[in-house]
């Protein structure tokens, strides 16, 4: 696959290239690809592994000259998590990195729109991390709140 | 002359769905808009997280309103990239006639309440109650008018019933007929051609760079087209044209990337669903229509990372499945189209236009924010 | 106090219950997608369904609204929005609410963004059940609303009047929702 060769590392799944870089090494792939006709950024996206305490960021770019697709992976450690951020290279990254910093808590330095995306008025962890418990968070907001019954004595 | 700061949405007639804008307004010219989502967030990828690989099915479909099935065949195909599946030669066909039907019926209602936001009631008077007969076909498909549950892994939920091609040809031939009609009153009519011409116009150069998908990219001059880049269910083995500028046929071409252009490719490409669904429903073969399954509840999908992408009314479809191994998904990321085209294309487009134009500009977008916000 | 009706005196009081018992034929919906449900509104505003055969119209300002449609699914971001429009509409008001998302979450029930039971932040008068109603179960909730005006039980918008505080306590506890000792910054 043309993105494997670029890369010079990789392997192939399910038809796509999958193709793990360090962080370091990041900008220069996505710029290396991005010249070589890699022009289609299709999404990023960030997969919470708790069990091994790290964040792993997919970049997904598509070539429509060579119809390929490649993700390009990063890990980064759970702790106090951050990233430079790509938005200079493809304008739609800055939403993206947007959302995940609303919702993972990932730092993006560089990105000076990090501002609340979905959710309004949040305050508690971000909600798609693994040790977010939304049923247990359901039950204390939400099913606590009374219902208004009617005094039947007084009627309306 | 002094600025002003408008708010629009989501309570407003001329927005798409349940979303807002915040325009900065020198006179009658947006000088800035900022979009602002998050009205529909369910936090779906968080709730698929904590279901089975086949309760998910459900939920999938409720990410995209006016074009659910899309949906489910992104998902069902991720999926059965992971487990290494080939499905019926059946099942392509019917997935394929779906998804057209899907994609006329999105077209519609796109078409509609574009003409509703410049002023022409009797197209989505029209456009609508056609729009129902489609849905209709489906009731009879799938049992229900707008959530199908229809297309699963491995397949599809059930056979065709013997009848329904017959009511799909009646049907179709009838919105054939119905669009010489939509010709005369929208898009051969002297408003929409004063309206239309020239605004809201994305630059060609830049469509690839910010994301642009599907028709609106189309519109630019590209025409790229997932079901011929990488095709899926039945359409490698069916004969057809992406439609795309400057070819319109027999309207006239004027500029790239405009809300005309865009609004027609829309048009024509209704004509070319309904040529995909004939030719389907000719060459569909008998046999299976779902390969044998596993217990649903037991189901473990192997480990991996799957990405599959669907071309839907919108634009580009992506689902991203990542798998470890266990009954329940490790994540399951959604690119919906309008996800850059409400937010980056529309937020650079809406700056300098009229404001008379924002509505129009939005909807020609079709933007649905059911897919930004999951 | 009075009107005249020729020359028969109509109290205050009966006047505006003749008022609110007229105004069931002609009920005019608030233009406002909430959830899902918004996508099976249109079929019954056009030429299929046709809506207006029963004096149902849509109205784009809350102002000039008597109904409010609450279509599926309440984020807590559209709550806010729906309470500031639901206390824009004048009185009489009422709301018919779609779909099982509204009722008790429905499918939804363990997300951590919608609220599940509607009841508890503004009044209901009718529930439409499923996931989508069908046109003709809206065009049927509509038909329950006019009756319910008509025997004088669709009373929501006084019930909100009179609990007013307890409303207002519910809300204020999902919108400021802080839980002792889980707010640090992450």
């Amino acid at each position: 696959m043309k993105s494997i060769e670029l890369i010079g590392k990789g392997k192939e799944m399910h038809g796509r290239a999958y193709i793990e870089v360090m962080p370091d090494e990041l900008e220069n792939a996505i710029k290396k690809l991005k010249e070589n006709g890699f022009n289609h950024f299709v999404m990023l996206s960030c997969i919470d592994w708790l069990e091994e305490e790290k964040f792993e960021l997919v970049y997904h770019l598509w070539s429509y000259e060579v119809k390929e697709h490649v993700m390009l992976s990063v890990r980064m450690n759970r702790n106090n998590a951050s990233m430079p951020s790509m938005s200079h290279l493809f304008p739609q990254i800055e939403t993206y990195e947007r959302e995940i910093h609303e919702m993972y808590g990932i730092e993006f330095d560089g990105n000076n729109r990090l501002t609340p995306f979905l959710l309004e008025n949040w305050h508690h962890a971000p909600p798609m991390r693994k040790d977010f418990d939304s049923e247990k968070f359901v039950g204390k907001l939400y099913e606590s709140i009374p219902f208004i019954e009617e005094d039947e004595n007084e009627g309306i | 002359m002094k600025e002003y700061e408008l708010f629009i949405g989501p309570q407003h007639p001329g927005i798409t769905g349940n979303m807002m804008y915040h325009l900065w307004v020198d006179g009658d010219t947006v000088t800035k808009a900022e979009c602002n989502v998050g009205c529909l967030h369910r936090g779906f990828e968080r709730l698929m997280e904590s279901r089975l690989w086949m309760q998910n099915i459900p939920l999938v479909c409720r990410i995209c309103v006016p074009e659910p099935d899309v949906n489910e065949a992104a998902y069902s195909m991720a999926v059965e990239q992971l487990m290494d599946w080939e499905i019926p030669e059946r099942a392509k066909y019917i997935r394929t006639i779906v998804l057209e039907l899907a994609r006329i019926a999105a077209y519609l209602m796109a078409i509609g309440s574009y003409a509703g936001s410049i002023g022409i009631y009797t197209i989505p008077q029209w456009s609508l109650g056609d729009r129902d007969y489609i849905l209709d076909i489906f009731e009879q498909l799938t049992g229900a008018r707008i959530y199908h549950i229809y297309i699963w892994p491995g397949g599809v939920r059930w056979d065709m019933p013997a009848g329904l091609p017959k009511l799909i040809e009646k049907t179709l031939s009838y919105i054939e007929k119905r669009l010489e009609l939509y010709d005369d009153v929208l898009f051969e009519n002297r408003i929409f051609f004063d309206r239309a011409i020239g605004v809201g116009k994305i630059p060609c150069d830049k469509a690839i760079e910010w994301g642009v998908s599907g028709p609106n990219l189309r519109a630019c001059g590209y025409g790229y087209d997932v079901r011929k880049l990488e095709p899926y269910a039945a359409y490698d083995e069916i004969d057809f044209d992406i439609v795309s500028y400057p070819d319109l046929g027999k309207f006239d071409t004027h500029e790239a990337g405009d809300v005309y252009t865009r609004m027609l490719i829309r048009r024509l490409e209704i004509e070319q669903s309904i040529a995909i669904i004939r030719q389907a429903l000719k060459k569909m073969p008998e046999g299976e229509h779902i390969l044998k399954h596993p217990n649903w509840l037991r189901w473990k999908v192997p480990a991996g990372y799957a990405f599959a992408r669907v071309e839907s009314s919108k634009g580009e479809f992506g689902y991203f499945v990542v798998s470890d191994g266990e009954l329940k998904p490790v994540r399951v990321h959604v690119r919906g189209p309008s996800y850059t085209h409400g937010i980056n294309v529309a937020e650079r487009l809406l700056k300098g236009a009229n404001i008379a134009d924002v509505s129009q500009i939005l909807f020609s977008l079709d933007i649905c924010p059911p897919d930004i916000e999951r | 106090m009075g009107l005249y009706i020729g020359d028969k005196m109509m109290k205050y009081e009966e006047w505006s219950k003749l008022a609110i018992k007229v105004s069931k034929a002609s009920l005019w919906m608030l233009h406002f997608c909430t959830g899902c449900g918004a996508i099976e509104m249109p079929p019954v505003m056009t030429s299929r369904y046709d809506m207006e055969r029963f004096g149902i119209a849509p109205m784009a300002t809350p102002r000039q609204a008597d109904v409010l449609l609450i279509t599926g699914y309440l984020t807590v971001k559209t709550l806010r929005r729906v309470i500031q429009v639901y206390e824009q509409m004048q009185s009489p008001k009422y709301v018919i609410a779609f779909g099982s998302c509204t009722i008790n979450g429905g499918m939804y029930w363990d997300s951590y963004n919608t609220i599940k039971h509607l009841e508890k932040y503004i009044p209901v008068d009718v529930y439409i059940t499923g996931c989508m109603p069908r046109p003709e179960g809206i065009i049927n909730a509509f038909i329950k609303l006019m009756e319910l005006i008509d025997e004088g039980k669709a009373r929501g918008w006084e019930k909100y009047q009179k609990y007013y505080d307890k409303y207002k306590e519910n809300q204020r506890r999902v919108f400021n929702f802080e839980i002792e000792g889980e707010n640090e910054e992450y």
